[in-house]
């Protein structure tokens, strides 16, 4: 279970201070899957952030399968991070120095996985993705679609307890969107992995087990 | 951080070093460039101090030179292992007279061939020609030529403090060497032709490269007892101890400067190469790397770069060394009227142990020490922060 209680979280920035969100609270059952949506600037992305303990929220806590990771050492954080959460970006984020091949391994050699059980989870993977072939190409050479693809895989490699996904189909077009949709509550759910998606598109959210609106940083209406 | 966790990360280092081949062979260039460079200049110095080692000891004294040596030591004695050669030299004192002018003098008495061959007192000759063996000659400085108003083919005649009687000499050769204690008041003859015999002899003792001319000494002292003395050439030109030493030493702050501003250039060169990369190190921490690991792959491919850098550096430098050393670098237009370089102005660049370290040490030290910036600006900056600025 993941149990949001009051996080709150502000920016410095040119423009003053930021209030990016405000008294949050809510609760995610194991395995379910929950759509953030809302406007640019709403604090999705923040949200997710502070759920991947790659923000400190100044106020509140947050527990990921029974750990509070808002009091974690840095060290401990980073430990926490790598075993039990997956991150899709809203670009891909893939690491342009390495093959697609390499990207996906990431998190498994983080992990200490040995070379075969590597070699075996990212030829599976890829075969998943339907990017078998591309395994030794550079995230340059391949499509907007594809590089969400390697991404989802990337982020679902190491089996993690939990996926955020910062609207991962924004920058797709519709029908490439829904594949990749398709495709990563396809894995995710295989998995049984916990599911945070930032998203505007109405098909994830109709999707998902259950939504959260927020606005200007607060959550509209809880619906679980 | 385990033994497995390393070896991806130096895996992960050389791909991004790989990859972005570019930035990496032009900062590699940097270090290749200060290293071949500095290793060239201190083989220099090296190469230039042993020039005037060589010119200052094998012009005329030897590495060391004997005093009050008995006559029942023989020159074969001395030749112990490390010796090269052993020159037998008596001196007297004495007159030379020209007519009425008179000029107090030493004489030397020397085996014209073993000079020849070994010293290159005879390559300062001005006019006139060296001594031969067994000839009624006199090879004397230009000073005192000018004062006996002398020239080669002229007679002057020697009488010695010991021995009144006056004996006659033609003048074989007039010399210049520049050194004042060889251009005045000496004058050199076969040893057979000398009037006076001594009891005592002395020698000049020339020993191999890279021997050192104390342990010679150390060795005679157990060889020949009494008052006989030795001393080093570093005794016997304590200016041109110095002189080596003073180059050491700026030879030694002028690599320091010379890695200090390189380092500077490398450590901006450095955070430009890491902020173009600070997107992915940003994905790395939001995955979980810790900023142990992120600083470690700094730390890696700064340490990998500059391995290769060094490599290739060191190889430059150790091939220019090579091709200098084996034509020489004729400085003689720099040199001509220094002491130090009477005999030849042509230096050698020689590698040394330190010459050949010194350098790549250096360049790893100061090139780990300018990725300390890049690496803390890496490790502290959060994933969060990162991202959103891409």
């Amino acid at each position: 279970m993941i149990r949001i209680q009051g996080i709150s979280k502000e920016y410095r920035s040119g423009r003053g201070r930021v209030q990016a969100i405000t008294d949050v609270s809510f609760t995610i059952e194991n395995n379910n899957t929950v759509a953030v949506f809302g406007k640019s600037g709403s604090g999705k992305t923040t949200l997710l952030n502070c759920l991947g303990g790659i923000e400190q929220p100044e106020k509140g806590k947050i527990t990921c399968f029974g750990v509070e990771i808002h009091s974690l050492s840095e060290k401990a954080l980073c430990l926490f991070q790598r075993r039990n959460i997956g991150f899709v970006f809203q670009h891909g984020n893939l690491l342009s120095y390495l093959t697609v091949y390499q990207n996906i391994a990431f998190p498994l050699a983080l992990n200490n996985f040995d070379k075969k059980a590597i070699s075996n989870r990212v030829n599976e993977l890829l075969e998943k993705i339907g990017l078998a072939e591309t395994g030794p190409a550079l995230p340059h050479e391949l499509s907007g679609g594809e590089v969400q693809r390697v991404s989802v895989a990337r982020a679902m490699a190491h089996t993690p307890q939990m996926l955020l996904a910062d609207e991962p189909t924004a920058s797709l077009d519709t029908d490439t969107g829904r594949d990749l949709v398709q495709l990563m509550f396809s894995i995710g759910r295989e998995h049984g992995c916990t599911m945070v998606i930032a998203t505007h598109d109405p098909e994830v959210i109709n999707l998902a087990d259950a939504s959260l609106p927020l606005r200007d940083g607060r959550i509209e209406k809880e619906d679980r | 951080m385990t033994f497995k966790n390393l070896k991806f990360w130096i895996r992960t280092a050389l791909v991004f070093l790989f990859r972005s081949g570019r930035s990496t062979v032009t900062l590699s260039l940097m270090v290749v460039m200060a290293v071949a460079v500095l290793i060239f200049l201190s083989a220099l110095a090296v190469g230039i101090n042993d020039t005037m080692i060589r010119n200052s000891v094998g012009l005329y004294s030897g590495h060391i030179y004997g005093v009050f040596l008995p006559q029942s030591l023989d020159t074969q004695r001395l030749k112990i292992h490390g010796v090269v050669s052993v020159l037998k030299r008596i001196s007297i004192p004495g007159i030379l007279s020209n007519g009425n002018t008179i000029e107090t003098l030493t004489m030397v008495g020397v085996d014209p061939a073993a000079e020849l061959k070994t010293t290159a007192i005879w390559k300062k000759t001005v006019s006139g020609k060296f001594l031969k063996n067994g000839d009624n000659m006199l090879f004397l400085s230009q000073d005192l030529a000018d004062k006996l108003k002398v020239q080669p083919g002229d007679t002057v005649r020697f009488s010695s403090g010991l021995n009144k009687n006056q004996i006659q000499f033609i003048v074989s050769g007039i010399y210049k060497t520049g050194i004042d204690y060889l251009d005045r008041g000496i004058a050199f003859c076969p040893f057979e032709i000398l009037p006076v015999q001594k009891h005592t002899w002395e020698a000049a003792v020339f020993i191999r490269e890279g021997v050192e001319p104390e342990s010679i000494i150390s060795e005679y002292r157990t060889l020949v007892s009494g008052s006989a003395s030795f001393r080093s050439w570093k005794e016997m030109m304590p200016d041109l101890v110095q002189l080596i030493d003073l180059n050491y030493i700026s030879m030694g702050v002028v690599t320091v400067l010379v890695f200090g501003v390189v380092s500077l250039g490398i450590a901006c060169a450095f955070v430009i190469f890491i902020l173009k990369n600070l997107r992915e190190y940003g994905i790395m921490k939001a995955m979980g790397a810790t900023p142990q690991e992120i600083g470690c792959l700094i730390v890696v491919e700064v340490i990998l770069m500059n391995l290769a850098a060094l490599s290739i550096g060191v190889l430059i430098g150790v091939v220019l060394v090579f091709i200098a050393s084996h034509s020489g670098i004729n400085l003689t237009y720099f040199t001509s009227h220094n002491r130090y370089f009477v005999v030849s102005g042509v230096v050698f660049p020689r590698l040394t142990f330190f010459s050949l370290c010194l350098p790549p040490m250096l360049a790893l030290f100061f090139s780990l020490a300018s990725a300390v910036w890049p690496a803390a600006i890496v490790t502290r900056k959060k994933a969060a922060d990162i991202l959103r600025s891409f």
